[in-house]
Parts: structure tokens; C-alpha cells; sequence
């Protein structure tokens, strides 16, 4: 299944995972690498054994590992002598790595319940996770993967569920928020790394939200209870297992949470590009030629990975995924990226991941020293971007300039595909509107054209049918 | 401490909630052994202003 025993070229040191100090991750080139300290070690040595390691690395939701040869842990001394570590696993490197604040509503949710769905397993077989955190999982495509194999241990009898605090506050809180309030979480999540605090989210509601499933006891007890106990050391733990605590309250803790996140459902505010497919501008015959045009691109040879930039609803990161290993389909819009993923996972499709992504703001690096969670383009370049009905909407509804669009193009360092509605554009129309006639000066053909000829080579360039959009392949200089 | 994370005392009692009559009576024992633990500490350490019995 694994290779173990190739010889590891130049691993760095992840520099997120500093948190749990039984393990520590360095990526190699095709593999990533986890240090084990002796107690994650023997912890590793119970999650090998069990069943639930056979099911969920059967059924790929559980990251495919194995022990990793002696090199590695050689090599991990080498880079970290006082690690302390005294084993290593070996995962297979999943193509693209994306954060919890760029996921949609349905993907935070099936995150979620792949989290207590391990839970529950794990119970039954004497083991349990020690945090749930959403950032503890990745995507092969549109199916969740659990990738912190270092996040089970043995389980303590009468301890209670640890993670339950961080499960409210990085998973159900941010579900609650949109499902209850209509209010995106990608915006809090990204701000706050450690989710939304209990007495936080109590103070967004009223009394009368306590009727609302789940708010009682998750919400407004919850505070009511940290607020109570804040000044309580963790002797908590002690007292409930002589109380009698067991691990059948634990099951029935996770059994609840579960039927609660099962039954949300999204309800994002209008959002103006989810019936864009019925509304837009385009002609038939226009969308086929530029279907022709994507396809005739994406087929001159395989690519490791895509980027469809303004995917919508992913018309076009479909034909791009015949021709890559990934595709990599983001839009600002949560709600079709939530109606995409939906359809993507319902064909059990492993070759587009969709996330919520504004392109005039997109993802910082965040977190301890600015490096736990790192930018949209640090996580890897693509080998071709597309950017069709993007430009317009960059440089006119956000005033970026054409030339900073075409500059920030060029340094993605790979091939484009790009479109350009000119100002006759009915779409430009739209958006020019309300805008001082003389608005936007630069927003041009010409402009356009001279500025990606000076930074790429426009192998081919076709007008539309229209008269008013023209797509171009263009290759870096 | 066990763990790595923040359990929250308060999230750790929450859970009793769950599980019915059990969960109940755990809540009850834990609030009763404190009760006991508070009444214990006051008689063993008597605030030094108040007089000995």
C-alpha cells in the first residue's frame, strides 16, 4: 500500500503543527512525515491495531499511513535533536491543502460529521481523539479526509469528551451561525483561529432562540456553565469520573451533536451570482465556444493542477478535471461554491475541490508567527489558471486596475486562460452603472491586450460571438 | 494537565446532560461531592476572624 523505506529528500518542518507536543509534521516531497514522541508512539501502536484504522483507511477517509523507516526518524533527529522523538509514520501528501475558512457551509458540515463519526468509532474500541478541529481534516477532492493520525489516543475511563469545547466552537458554532442567523462563519474563522467562544456566541442571541434545536443546552447552558466555571482548575475531570462518568455519556454527548449538525442546513443572504447560470449574459453558442476553447487547452497535455478562478458553478473546472490531477475551483460566492460541492460529492467526484475564496481579498497567512495557516498561492501554484468572467469583476464591481490584475496573473507563474468583456459588455454595462461615466478609464481592449502582451505570449486569442468578450491562452515570458 | 487543548471545565460538566437518568445522577453526585468538599473545608479551616467553636 506504502512505500516506507525510500530515503526522505530534505524534509521541513511544518510549521503548524507545533500544538500537541506528542508529534510533530515535516513534509517531504510525495510523503509527509509525523515525529512520535513515546506516548504518541504507543498510541499509534493501539490506532494501528484497531479496527477503525482498517475501515477508514479502507473507505480513504482516513489518510493513508504507515511506519516510516529508520532514514526518516534519522533525518527528523538531524533537523530537530531536542524532538525527543522516537518514531515516524509516513502519510501519502494529499494534492492541495485548504482551511476551514475557505470551505462552505455543506463541507464544514460533512467535516464535522466525519469528526463524530471517528468519535463514536473510536469509543467503541477503546480509543479516543484529543481535540476536533476542523483544520485536522483536508479534501481529496470533494471527500473529507481525516489527516491527524496523531490526534488518537488510548482512551482514559471516565474521562470525559475533551474535545467537545473545540468541536462547538471551530465546527457547531459556525454551522449554527449561518443555519440560525443567515451569517457567513468563513469570515469569523479566519479572523479567529480557535473558533467562536461559547460566551461569544451567546451574546448573538435572544432568550428566545433557547427554543431552537440545539441552542438550549449547546449554547445557552454552555456559557451559562463556562462563565460558572471559569475559575475551576482541571480537577473537573477527576471529580466527574468518582461521580461515576463513563463512556457511555460520552457516546451519548457525540450521538446528540451528531443528530443536531445532521439536520442544518444552509441559509446564506441573497447572493448574487447563485442563479447566475439563469441570469447571465451569455448566449448558448457563446458558452459552447468557450467550452470548446477550455477544452482545446486543457487537452494540449495533462496538468498537475488547475485553478478556476471564478468557478461558479464549475462549468468549466468539469472540463478542466478531464485534463489534470486537480482542480482547484474557487469563487467568493459561498453559496454556489456550497451548491457545487454538493453535486461534486453526491458523484463522489475526486478531482475538483471547491472553496470559498475572494480574489480581491484572498487568504493571508495567519496564526503564530504568521505561519500556521499560509496564503491561497504558498500552498501551490497551479500549472494553468483559468480566469473567465473574472476580469471585469475584479477591475470594476473591486477598482482593481487592469494592469495590477495582469500583474498579479503573471505572478501565478503559470499558463491563463482569460476572458475579457470589453465596456460593451452587457455585464460591464451592469456594472458600470452608477458608476461617473467616466469611470474606469483603463478598463479597455487595448489596455488589456498591452498589458498581458507585455508579460505573456498570447498563444491564441478568439473574439466571441457577441463581439463584446474575447478569451485568451496566454503563456508567461 | 492531560491534554493539549482547553477542555473548559463548565464543557466538561455540559456533557452529564447527556445521558439521562445516568448523566443526571453523576451531575447529582458531583454537585453533592462538592457540597461535602465545602462544608469539609470549612470545618477544617475556619476563617482566621471567626472564632473556634
Amino acid at each position: 500500500m506504502v512505500e516506507t523505506s525510500r530515503t526522505p529528500t530534505s524534509l521541513v518542518l511544518e510549521p503548524g503543527s507545533f500544538r500537541d507536543w506528542d508529534g510533530r509534521v515535516f513534509l517531504g516531497r510525495d510523503r509527509v512525515y509525523r515525529a512520535l514522541s513515546a506516548v504518541g508512539l504507543a498510541d499509534w501502536d493501539a490506532l494501528a491495531a484497531s479496527d477503525l484504522f482498517e475501515q477508514f483507511t479502507a473507505s480513504g477517509e482516513l489518510v493513508a499511513t504507515d511506519r516510516a523507516g529508520d532514514d526518516v526518524l534519522d533525518e527528523i533527529k538531524r533537523l530537530d535533536p531536542a524532538g525527543g522523538w522516537v518514531g515516524a509514520l509516513s502519510h501519502e501528501r494529499l494534492p492541495f491543502v485548504s482551511y476551514p475558512y475557505e470551505w462552505s457551509f455543506s463541507m464544514l458540515q460533512d467535516a464535522a460529521l466525519l469528526q463524530l463519526r471517528l468519535v463514536s468509532t473510536a469509543l467503541n474500541e477503546g480509543l479516543m481523539l484529543k481535540d476536533a478541529t476542523p483544520y485536522n481534516v483536508q479534501w481529496r477532492g470533494a471527500q473529507p479526509v481525516f489527516v491527524d493520525v496523531g490526534s488518537f489516543e488510548r482512551a482514559r475511563e471516565g474521562e470525559p469528551w475533551v474535545g467537545y469545547r473545540q468541536f462547538c466552537m471551530l465546527f457547531l458554532y459556525p454551522l449554527l451561525l449561518e443555519a440560525y442567523r443567515g451569517v457567513a462563519f468563513q469570515p469569523w474563522l479566519r479572523g479567529s483561529l480557535d473558533g467562536i467562544s461559547p460566551t461569544d456566541f451567546r451574546a448573538l442571541f435572544t432568550r428566545r432562540d433557547a427554543f431552537r434545536p440545539g441552542m438550549l443546552r449547546h449554547v445557552f447552558l454552555h456559557a451559562g456553565l463556562e462563565r460558572r466555571h471559569a475559575d475551576r482548575g482541571s480537577d473537573v475531570r477527576g471529580e466527574l469520573e468518582k461521580a461515576g462518568f463513563d463512556r457511555k455519556l460520552v457516546s451519548a454527548t457525540v450521538e446528540n451533536v451528531a443528530a443536531l449538525v445532521r439536520r442544518l442546513r444552509p441559509r446564506p443572504g441573497a447572493s448574487t451570482w447563485s442563479e447566475y447560470d439563469q441570469t447571465c449574459s451569455y448566449l448558448d453558442a457563446e458558452t459552447a465556444a468557450k467550452e470548446d476553447f477550455v477544452r482545446r487547452v486543457v487537452g494540449q497535455r495533462r496538468r498537475r493542477l488547475i485553478w478556476d478562478l471564478g468557478c461558479n458553478e464549475g462549468r468549466f473546472s468539469r472540463i478542466a478535471a478531464e485534463g489534470s490531477n486537480l482542480v482547484v475551483a474557487v469563487d467568493s460566492d459561498r453559496a454556489v461554491v456550497d451548491r457545487l460541492y454538493t453535486s461534486l460529492r453526491d458523484e463522489a467526484s475526486t478531482s475538483i475541490l471547491p472553496l470559498v475564496v475572494d480574489l480581491a481579498n484572498p487568504s493571508p497567512a495567519v496564526g503564530w508567527d504568521n505561519a500556521e495557516r499560509s496564503t491561497l498561492a504558498d500552498r501551490g501554484l497551479p500549472e494553468l489558471s483559468l480566469c473567465l468572467a473574472l476580469v471585469h469583476h475584479l477591475s470594476i464591481s473591486r477598482n482593481v486596475p487592469l494592469r495590477e490584475v495582469v500583474r498579479w496573473l503573471r505572478e501565478l507563474e503559470c499558463e491563463v486562460v482569460v476572458e475579457l468583456p470589453d465596456r460593451a459588455d452587457p455585464m460591464v454595462q451592469r456594472l458600470l452603472l452608477g458608476k461617473r461615466d467616466d469611470a474606469h478609464p483603463d478598463y479597455s481592449r487595448e489596455t488589456f491586450e498591452q498589458e498581458l502582451r507585455a508579460r505573456f505570449e498570447v498563444v491564441e486569442s478568439v473574439e466571441l460571438a457577441s463581439g463584446t468578450r474575447t478569451l485568451y491562452h496566454a503563456v508567461p515570458r | 494537565m492531560l491534554s493539549y487543548i482547553d477542555p473548559g471545565a463548565g464543557s466538561l460538566i455540559l456533557q452529564a446532560l447527556a445521558g439521562g437518568v445516568a448523566g443526571v445522577m453523576v451531575m447529582g453526585k458531583l454537585y453533592w461531592s462538592r457540597v461535602k468538599r465545602v462544608l469539609r473545608l470549612g470545618r477544617d479551616e475556619p476563617d482566621a476572624d471567626e472564632p473556634r467553636p
